[in-house]
């Protein structure tokens, strides 16, 4: 009797424990703000813990990395001593200093968003877990004016957004995060659609929401491949960010809509720094009965 | 009345574990949940395998399942989860549930036997980790998650489990300590000598 009142107990126990789970997905995924807020202030407690941890485990960290990533440094050594091969063989020697400057202001320069107030970030670390390989932090954080839903990038064009803001940093979901959707506008035929990132690969992205296949069968009104692909007006982000160019234009399996796979501009791995525009995202998804993008 | 006179009182004849008050208990779990997630948010960031890191509170989890219990495992576990929820990119929650429902498992599944060896708790480590890595992502898989399912997840687990296993020996003492339980050779039961025939007498 004793041992099955303690077993009902027991599982009393994990049942509650379970529903709480449950509450907090619910509210979670509807976007509760004091969990959001709760969340932040946990993680704004333990930063400076996390921070003193990091300047003490990192550099011991920094020799596991370069122990085993040595041959692909060396590669990449190899790879630059190329490239300075090829400059000097380009005669630039007299402007060389003049070239490099220029190059890292076009490095750090964003030219294709203007009158946005922008923010240079540098990358903390990349993903904490096993599955958020497209999830990092950056070092700006809410004090700095970053909230979520701002639009993350770099010279090349569209990295992510900010997916959390906390006092002193930020994490970003990368655009090759396949649950990252983004409008985005076709520059080849002006066709808008919805696209999100391909799981296992980080530098592709798909449009598969909302490009019809050519009724008539004129292949002709499809994209080029290599067009530009830029952010749409009607997103969440501001327009004309380049994401990317086409790579190839399918038939989806019901044959009615395009399948554009694109070529991300951004290299969104191994990033030092990026560029947060510092504008308010709209409140509007970019899915629904007045947007501007048919429903996927 | 003594420090830990109070929480027993409010316990009221519960039992308490061996090993200290419930405060004291619950203050050396915190520390030992916050080192593991300092670790893991760190260190261990970088230190990688094949891409795949170790899941240190899914291994603090797992002890807590083998050393504590089933019940008081699960709730352990569950604020592991809970934590770890807090810095990962999936909806709060999703760890935790996962981490809770196989430390309890884990927990029934051992309650009746003696993990005194170091082999044996590696083993189940590694059956624990690989448990709730899988569960975590198919709960995520279930609610919506993409990216969670894919090609990757058996090198994940196999890779996160084996990390977890090795790093046992010296997460087990740390989270043997925290909930409060004694070596795991105490627990066998002494076989009672015979009784003498000559007392009987």
């Amino acid at each position: 009797m004793a041992v099955a009142q303690r077993s009902w107990r027991s599982h009393y126990r994990l049942l509650l424990l379970i529903l709480t789970a449950a509450t907090l997905l619910t509210l979670d995924f509807r976007g509760f703000g004091p969990l959001d807020t709760a969340q932040s202030r946990v993680r704004d407690a333990l930063d400076p813990v996390v921070s003193a941890a990091d300047a003490v485990l990192g550099p011991v960290a920094e020799v596991w990395t370069v122990m085993f990533t040595y041959n692909d440094l060396r590669s990449e050594n190899e790879r630059l001593k190329d490239e300075i091969d090829r400059l000097a063989s380009a005669d630039i020697r007299d402007t060389a200093g003049q070239d490099a400057f220029e190059r890292l202001l076009d490095a750090t320069g964003v030219t294709f968003v203007e009158g946005v107030e922008r923010l240079t970030a540098t990358v903390l670390r990349d993903s904490v877990g096993n599955f958020d390989d497209d999830v990092m932090s950056i070092d700006l954080g809410r004090r700095e004016g970053v909230v979520p839903g701002m639009a993350v990038v770099t010279s090349a064009g569209f990295v992510g957004r900010v997916e959390t803001a906390d006092a002193a940093s930020s994490t970003v979901t990368a655009v090759s995060d396949p649950s990252l959707v983004v409008g985005v506008r076709l520059l080849d035929t002006g066709d808008v659609g919805l696209g999100h990132g391909m799981a296992g690969d980080p530098t592709r992205f798909v449009v598969d929401a909302g490009l019809r296949w050519p009724e008539t069968g004129d292949l002709s009104e499809l994209p080029a491949v290599g067009s530009p692909v830029v952010t749409a007006a009607g997103s969440r982000y501001p327009a004309d960010i380049p994401v990317g160019r086409v790579a190839s234009v399918e038939p989806s399996e019901a044959g009615l809509t395009q399948l554009v796979t694109v070529d991300l501009a951004a290299d969104v791995q191994d990033l030092g720094y990026v560029t947060v525009l510092l504008l308010t995202p709209a409140d509007e998804p970019p899915v629904g009965p007045h947007s501007p993008f048919p429903p996927p | 009345m003594t420090a830990s006179q109070p929480a027993r009182s409010v316990l009221r004849g519960r039992r308490l574990p061996a090993g200290g008050s419930v405060a004291m208990i619950g203050l050396r779990l915190v520390i030992v949940h916050l080192c593991a997630l300092v670790l893991q948010l760190t260190f261990f960031s970088q230190v990688r395998v094949a891409g795949v890191a170790p899941e240190l509170p899914a291994l603090v989890a797992v002890l807590a399942g083998l050393f504590a219990g089933p019940r008081r495992g699960s709730v352990i576990a569950f604020c592991a989860g809970l934590m770890w929820d807090v810095y990962l990119s999936t909806p709060l929650g999703l760890a935790a549930a996962s981490f809770a429902v196989v430390a309890y498992t884990l927990g029934g599944i051992t309650e009746g036997l003696v993990h005194d060896t170091r082999l044996r708790t590696l083993l189940l480590v590694f059956a624990g980790t690989a448990a709730m890595v899988t569960v975590y992502a198919l709960l995520g898989g279930v609610v919506g998650q993409r990216g969670l399912i894919d090609d990757r997840l058996p090198r994940v687990v196999l890779i996160a489990s084996g990390w977890n296993a090795l790093l046992s020996p010296a997460a087990a003492p740390a989270v043997r300590w925290a909930v409060g339980s004694g070596p795991a050779r105490r627990r066998t039961r002494r076989r009672e000598p015979p009784a003498s025939p000559l007392k009987e007498r």
